[in-house]
């Protein structure tokens, strides 16, 4: 099965995860928010698959590329 | 009497004729194919509309001749270019062939670039370059064919300048580009990547890996990450695509500065109005929601084509109608970077900008825009320098410029939503927040002392908030009209319509004080 890093487009702070290991999820649902410029911005799954990893926890200071959740489908 | 006229040469004609169509040779051309890209000739007929090329130079290449003075061999030139036409319109093509010499110098015949380049200019025709290879770049295996060297110049790059301020350029990157041939690449108007073969690199990996970097050439001139810093504009998922992609481009400019955009009529109602824009907005500031849905429904149905989506993303832009008018299209991006205004972001914009005006469109501006991106890493870009050179642009327009306020103006970037010394074609929305600096992020600043002072800092804080919250009301600038409209969201489809009309009779054909640099 395909795996693929789903990465983030911007420097920001992890805000609230919204789905956790093994979790199926659809295109364009919201995995995490991150926090940037004093809001939540959510970042969306880009197709239908399974969460393997989720690579970061609330809080986290994240830079642009780093890799947010890996999904298999 | 009729003597034998010119049949042998008609023959030799023909038989050159043949020999140049065989392109690198059966074998070259059968790589190409395995390699997964079309031979340049076959690019060409699938771009154009169907039979309409007409080659220029068609037998121009290198002849072996035997001492009687036959032609023993013929090696095509690895550029072919001519005339044909992109739905019913003139246009330039020109075309590397990679099956030749990989596209280098030694097999190209760089007259035939200027010419093709001088056509397009001279004829005032839209020009797209098919380019896969080094794009008749240097090999230093021409010291040894020439016996000299010298001093570096690039044929016809005064007409490549020159093009960016006369006519459409369009560039397909559709192998590996190097070189010269980058440079002509990212020297257009619109630039595009095959994600498939496309790969782009100053100097490749075997130059690179002399000079102590070991990369493969995807790490070096991967077309993704191209896309991601804005080197070339997009990708294309395949060659029809690009093609595709092409077409759609150039279908909203004029052929050349000296003409206006033809108007197309969409058949979409004008006064079309979308009930769901009055909810689209959150309430709550901390939230935010997707600028690409508001410019679907505003913009003429299927009409907005997007450039440059993957860089600089907290600005959308694109070509788009209104009412069947051509115009060039601004938005924030909301979910990056809650819109504000990067390093990249105001690069792409300048570039934009400058594509409105080298062309007569007009400009539609949806404004959601937090400011310029602060932080130690936004002051590391040179953010402030690149979103000055966006203000430049933005004042420097004379294009029909119009606004419409969704949600957020502040600072330096906000104010750079539209030059405020013209006559303001604007409206807000009621989620319209503006200002110098965002309560949320100035009142610590601002109340530092009083806050200091206070045995209860955080309630006092609540407080100034509620306080200055109350000043905040977008109806409050509009009482002193610091703000021309305040509309109902749904109603903005005919507002930016209605600008469109406006603004088409004051259009004026003829050359842009300021041109596009790549």
């Amino acid at each position: 099965m395909p795996r693929f890093v789903v990465k983030s487009t911007m420097a920001g702070t992890v805000a609230r995860l919204e789905v956790e290991r093994d979790e199926m999820v659809v295109s364009e649902q919201t995995l995490l928010f991150l926090e940037v410029m004093k809001m939540e911005i959510p970042v969306e799954s880009p197709a239908v698959g399974r969460i393997v990893t989720v690579h970061v926890d609330t809080g986290d200071l994240v830079a642009q590329g780093q890799p947010l959740v890996t999904l298999e489908n | 009497m009729a003597d034998e006229g010119w049949e042998p040469e008609l023959g030799e004609l023909r038989e050159r004729q043949r020999a140049a169509q065989a392109m690198g040779g059966q074998e070259k051309v059968a790589l190409q194919i395995a390699r997964g890209k079309l031979p340049v000739r076959e690019r060409i007929a699938r771009l154009l509309d169907e039979g309409s090329f007409r080659e220029i130079g068609s037998i121009a290449g290198t002849g072996q001749y035997a001492a009687d003075g036959t032609l023993q061999s013929f090696c095509p030139s690895n550029m072919l270019f001519g005339r044909g036409r992109i739905d019913g319109r003139a246009c330039v093509v020109s075309g590397d062939d990679f099956t030749v010499r990989g596209g280098a110098a030694d097999a190209a015949i760089h007259e035939k670039i200027v010419q093709a380049e001088q056509m397009a200019s001279e004829l005032r025709l839209p020009l797209v370059r098919l380019l896969d290879g080094t794009g008749g770049g240097g090999s230093v295996r021409t010291l040894e064919t020439s016996g000299h060297t010298y001093v570096p110049a690039m044929p016809g790059w005064n007409w490549v300048v020159d093009n960016l301020a006369t006519v459409p350029v369009v560039a397909l990157g559709l192998g590996p580009i190097a070189g010269l041939g980058a440079a002509r690449l990212v020297s257009s108007h619109y630039s595009l990547l095959d994600r498939t073969q496309g790969l782009m690199f100053v100097a490749g990996p075997a130059i690179v890996s002399a000079l102590g970097q070991q990369v493969t050439k995807e790490e070096l001139g991967a077309a993704e990450m191209h896309a991601q810093t804005g080197a070339v504009d997009d990708l294309a998922d395949d060659e029809a695509d690009a093609f595709a992609k092409t077409r759609r481009f150039l279908s909203y400019l004029p052929s050349s500065v000296d003409a206006l955009a033809d108007r197309v009529p969409s058949g979409d109602p004008p006064d079309r109005c979308e009930p769901d824009l009055d909810r689209v907005v959150p309430r709550d500031r901390r939230r935010v929601y997707k600028m690409r849905r508001i410019l679907d429904a505003v913009l003429d149905r299927g009409s907005f084509f997007e450039i440059g989506r993957q860089w600089g993303r907290s600005a959308i832009t694109g070509l788009a109608r209104l009412d069947g008018w051509s115009v060039a299209v601004i938005a924030s991006d909301p979910m990056h970077y809650g819109g504000a205004w990067t390093a990249d972001a105001a690069q792409k914009l300048v570039r934009f900008v400058e594509l409105a005006q080298t062309f007569h469109l007009p400009v539609v501006h949806l404004v959601d825009i937090p400011g310029f991106l602060v932080g130690v890493q936004a002051e590391q870009a040179g953010t402030i320098r690149h979103g000055a050179r966006a203000l430049a642009s933005v004042y420097q327009a004379t294009v029909p410029w119009c606004t419409v306020i969704v949600r957020k103006a502040f600072g330096v970037a906000g104010a750079a939503m539209a030059n405020h010394t013209r006559f303001r074609y604007r409206c807000a929305w009621p989620s319209g927040d503006w200002g110098s600096l965002p309560v949320e992020g100035g009142l610590d600043a601002a109340y530092k002392s009083e806050l200091a002072a206070s045995p209860d800092p955080a309630e006092r804080r609540r407080q100034i908030e509620v306080r200055l919250g109350r000043a905040r009301s977008p109806f409050r600038t509009a009482e002193k009209f610091l703000v021309e409209e305040i509309i109902v969201p749904r109603e903005t489809r005919p507002f930016l319509c209605e600008f469109a009309r406006l603004a088409a009779p004051l259009l004026r054909p003829g050359r842009s004080a300021f041109g596009l640099r790549p």
